[in-house]
């Protein structure tokens, strides 16, 4: 159990997720395949749809790997805005164990 | 960058949709039908609308709503543009210009015809007949852009039934349209990649969308790729979304305004407004979406004045839309462009005028500079070309061995140069395009006024000139427009009854010939009367009444002061401009003008300009021990006189004989006073010269000392107009000299009118 915990990465991402962003996010998500990945959302203020766009790619990506990929804590603006762009983040939430 | 800046930009950006406005009603006008045509126009229109929106220019804004409206019936073929329709729309451009710059420099308009207009606009949209629509005023808003949703009951006014009610423009645009029942609307929205390109996002344009009611959303993600292969800047996602809302269809295609060229919109009316959003999974959008705000402050939820929040959101959004606007306004014409190319796939029968399009959109990139710093670089490259004969010059003089290095550096120096200054000069040379668009206007307003009907056809649009010739240009061509219209075409009636077409033509041509550009300006009308002309000279003491005149003559007196023709000065053309005024500016800006007119057939005014103002190829020549330098251009070939060439010819002229033809001889010394008494052609050099007016003259002058590019010092600006002379120059070794304007010595030599004015420029 120990060995697994520490293989997971974790992603932290930035307050202002604009279409800016995308490349950057894009790239830094990237780096962390391989390995499940938990998302800390909790910082996010926005996020626009270019954003989305890679993370909801990721989820389908680590899905196919088999891996896991879950959002640790989320923002009341990311949740809003997923929300509002018909995106649902519900079965990538982490459950707490 | 500030507001002013991007205002600034904004109108600039206008002035290149009015352009294209103006050139796309033109090709309607003309019998193009093409769909992109009416795009462009469109575009333009709505562009310059979005722009003016976001500076709170609420003028043009509600007008170019209104003439965007009409538009977009034509666009979706609800309104064919014949000839009267596009009457109407070329005047509605004309207006949206005069609004423009009423906004940008804060002139008047014309509200009267901006109010008539705007309601024969209303009445094209409501599918009225222009004549009709003139007659009496329109009470009806305009339509809306797409099929209507359920005709919206109309709000009852009284009991007794309904009453007319005067329509309001404000209200009309100011309110959003009067409550309706809640309908609900299916829409489909799919973002192109070009859309998050230039700045827009979906997550915006979805939010403004949630704010107009109930909101449901499924986001279809079959598009999107796994993370390793995918575009993190393309646009993969799209969206199905139900919206329940009594705002109707307008507003919500408002929301996408700026976004529709890069996204598919489809909106339509759900068929049973209870089932809808019901069929789909879609996820409810939750209407407190304060937290979206872009910068959200982390107070905002929590904030206790709820109306200060909103109303602080409020002028947040507007500036934020307001400055996106502005970049939106800016990226309007990639816009064009991108459709273009897409409209190209859709259009296959006018393939080969898409293609064209796509050539003349692929464009190289430009920037703007301000014109002073363009002009301060040519003026330093002025000063360079001086200085850099007058290095050459002091090192002939000091190094008479002639060191070959230095020889040669000097002489890479002076192509250097030379190179510098061609491309100082291609940076200021502009087609003439936008002054020939202008022109269409003025025929549009002088053929309204006169009751003529006129078609302006302009020929060779994209030769370009100096920026500055092309800036002084714009008052002479407009002047002569306004007579060829007024004086030179004749009434419907009058051409009906001479046989021909009742739309007389006034044709604008630009070309560039042996280093000038020349101007042409013909009209298809009665030609110049010279009985009446004769008698007018006559009458005004400008000639004595038995002289003997040449047609060429007689059609050259209009270009003396106060020379009008016309019975009674009219609104038109009396505006104490004549056309000497015009041979004036013409001449100042070293161009000459001429005229040529058949009775019956019409007259044509040759007008031929320098290509720039800055520099000039000429050759410095001796005349009675002055330097004078002879523009390049005008001659044809040099040649020492033999004493067997010369010829007498009257009391005082001469010839020479050039390979079987006889040529007048002109002393240049002797028309410009420099001597009494005429020198010996076979001590000179004879200088063949082309005139405008055709034929040929050997100017005399006693020595060539060689061929040079000298920079352009104008006379007029530092001293005033020397008859004769066109302006002056500095020589290498610091000299002043005077560059002789050939067509005036031609001139001189020849007639006698202008001789009072020589000698008196010479005493001067």
């Amino acid at each position: 159990m120990a060995s697994k915990n520490t293989a997971k990465k974790s992603l932290k991402l930035a307050p202002v997720l604009d279409l800016n962003e995308a490349t950057a996010l894009h790239e830094r998500l990237l780096s962390l395949k391989g390995a499940p990945v938990v998302i800390d959302a909790s910082a996010v203020e926005r996020i626009g749809t270019l954003c989305a766009q890679v993370l909801m790619a990721g989820a389908r990506s680590w899905e196919e790997d088999r891996m896991s990929f879950t959002f640790a804590k989320v923002s009341d603006a990311f949740v809003k805005t997923t929300q509002l762009i018909g995106v649902d983040i519900a079965p990538l939430m982490a459950k707490e164990i | 960058m500030d507001m002013n800046e991007i205002k600034e930009i904004f109108f600039q950006e206008c002035e290149e949709q009015l352009a294209e406005l103006e050139s796309g009603l033109l090709k309607l006008n003309d019998g193009d039908r093409d769909p992109e045509t009416v795009n462009a126009v469109f575009r333009a229109v709505h562009s310059i609308k979005g722009g003016a929106g976001a500076f709170g220019l609420d003028d043009l804004v509600s007008f170019a709503h209104v003439f965007e409206t009409t538009l977009d019936c034509v666009r979706s073929n609800r309104l064919e543009p014949n000839q009267d329709v596009l009457k109407v729309m070329l005047k509605s451009a004309d207006v949206l210009a005069d609004l423009t710059n009423a906004a940008r420099d804060g002139g008047s308009v014309d509200e009267a015809r901006s109010r008539q207009l705007i309601k024969e606009l209303e009445a094209l949209a409501n599918g009225e007949l222009p004549q009709a629509a003139a007659a009496e005023p329109v009470a009806k808003p305009a339509p809306v852009a797409a099929p209507a949703p359920a005709p919206a009951p109309a709000p009852v006014v009284n009991e007794e039934g309904f009453q007319p009610v005067a329509f309001s423009f404000d209200e009309f645009e100011a309110n959003e349209p009067p409550a309706v029942e809640p309908s609900t609307f299916e829409i489909l929205f799919r973002p192109k990649s070009e859309l998050y390109a230039k700045g827009n996002d979906a997550t915006l344009l979805l939010r403004d969308l949630s704010r107009l009611g109930e909101m449901s959303i499924l986001c279809d993600m079959d598009e999107l790729p796994a993370l390793g292969s995918m575009n993190p800047e393309a646009a993969y996602f799209a969206w199905k979304i139900s919206l329940k809302t009594d705002k109707g269809e307008d507003a919500i295609r408002s929301v996408f305004e700026f976004a529709e060229w890069d996204c598919e919109l489809e909106v339509t009316l759900a068929g049973d407004p209870a089932n809808a959003g019901e069929e789909l999974p879609m996820q409810p959008v939750p209407f407190d979406l304060s937290l979206l705000d872009e910068e959200a402050p982390a107070t905002a939820g929590a904030s206790e004045d709820e109306e200060q929040a909103v109303a602080q959101r409020e002028a947040r959004d507007e500036a934020l839309s307001a400055a996106a606007t502005a970049s939106k306004v800016l990226q309007m014409a990639q816009t064009a462009r991108a459709s273009a190319e897409s409209a190209k796939s859709a259009t296959p029968v006018s393939a080969a005028q898409a293609a064209a399009q796509q050539a003349a959109s692929a464009a190289t990139p430009t920037i703007r500079v301000d014109l002073d710093r363009v002009d301060r670089l040519i003026n330093l490259v002025g000063e360079l070309v001086i200085n850099q004969a007058m290095l050459s010059q002091s090192v002939i003089e000091n190094d008479t061995n002639g060191t070959s290095s230095i020889n040669m550096g000097l002489e890479e120096l002076q192509q250097l140069t030379r190179e510098i200054q061609d491309s100082v000069m291609a940076i200021r040379a502009q087609p003439v395009k936008p002054v020939f668009q202008r022109m269409s206007r003025i025929v549009r307003e002088i053929a309204d006024m006169t009751g003529k009907s006129v078609r302006l056809v302009t020929e060779g649009e994209n030769t370009e000139v100096d920026k500055t010739v092309i800036d002084k240009l714009a008052e002479p061509l407009t002047h002569m427009i306004r007579n060829a219209v007024d004086h030179g075409l004749e009434t419907p009636e009058k051409r009906v009854a001479a046989g021909k077409n009742p739309e007389g033509t006034v044709r604008l041509t630009a070309k560039h010939r042996s280093g000038r550009i020349v101007i042409e300006l013909a009209d298809d009308g009665a030609g110049i009367n010279r009985e009446k002309v004769r008698q007018k000279a006559i009458d005004n003491d400008l000639i004595a009444a038995d002289a003997n005149l040449s047609d060429e003559e007689i059609d050259n007196l209009i270009f003396h002061a106060g020379f009008s023709t016309a019975d009674k000065i009219s609104d038109i053309s009396g505006r104490g401009v004549g056309m000497d005024v015009v041979k004036r500016s013409i001449q100042a800006l070293g161009g000459r003008i001429n005229i040529s007119s058949k009775p019956g057939q019409g007259s044509v005014f040759t007008m031929s300009l320098p290509l720039t103002l800055a520099v000039l190829d000429g050759m410095v020549v001796t005349v009675a021990n002055q330097t004078l330098v002879v523009p390049l251009t005008a001659i044809v070939e040099t040649l020492q006189p033999e004493a067997s060439a010369i010829h007498s010819f009257g009391a005082s002229q001469r010839l020479i004989s050039i390979r079987n033809s006889f040529c007048p001889l002109v002393d240049v010394g002797r028309i410009l006073n420099f001597r009494a008494i005429q020198a010996n052609p076979v001590e000179g050099v004879a200088l063949l010269v082309e005139s405008e007016g055709g034929g040929q003259r050997a100017l005399m002058v006693d020595a060539i000392q060689g061929q040079r590019q000298v920079v352009i010092k104008s006379l007029e600006a530092n001293y005033t107009h020397v008859p004769g002379i066109a302006a002056a120059t500095i020589l290498g070794d610091g000299r002043v000299a005077l560059i002789l304007d050939v067509d005036a010595i031609v001139a001189a030599s020849r007639g006698h009118s202008l001789k009072p004015e020589m000698s008196l420029a010479a005493a001067g």
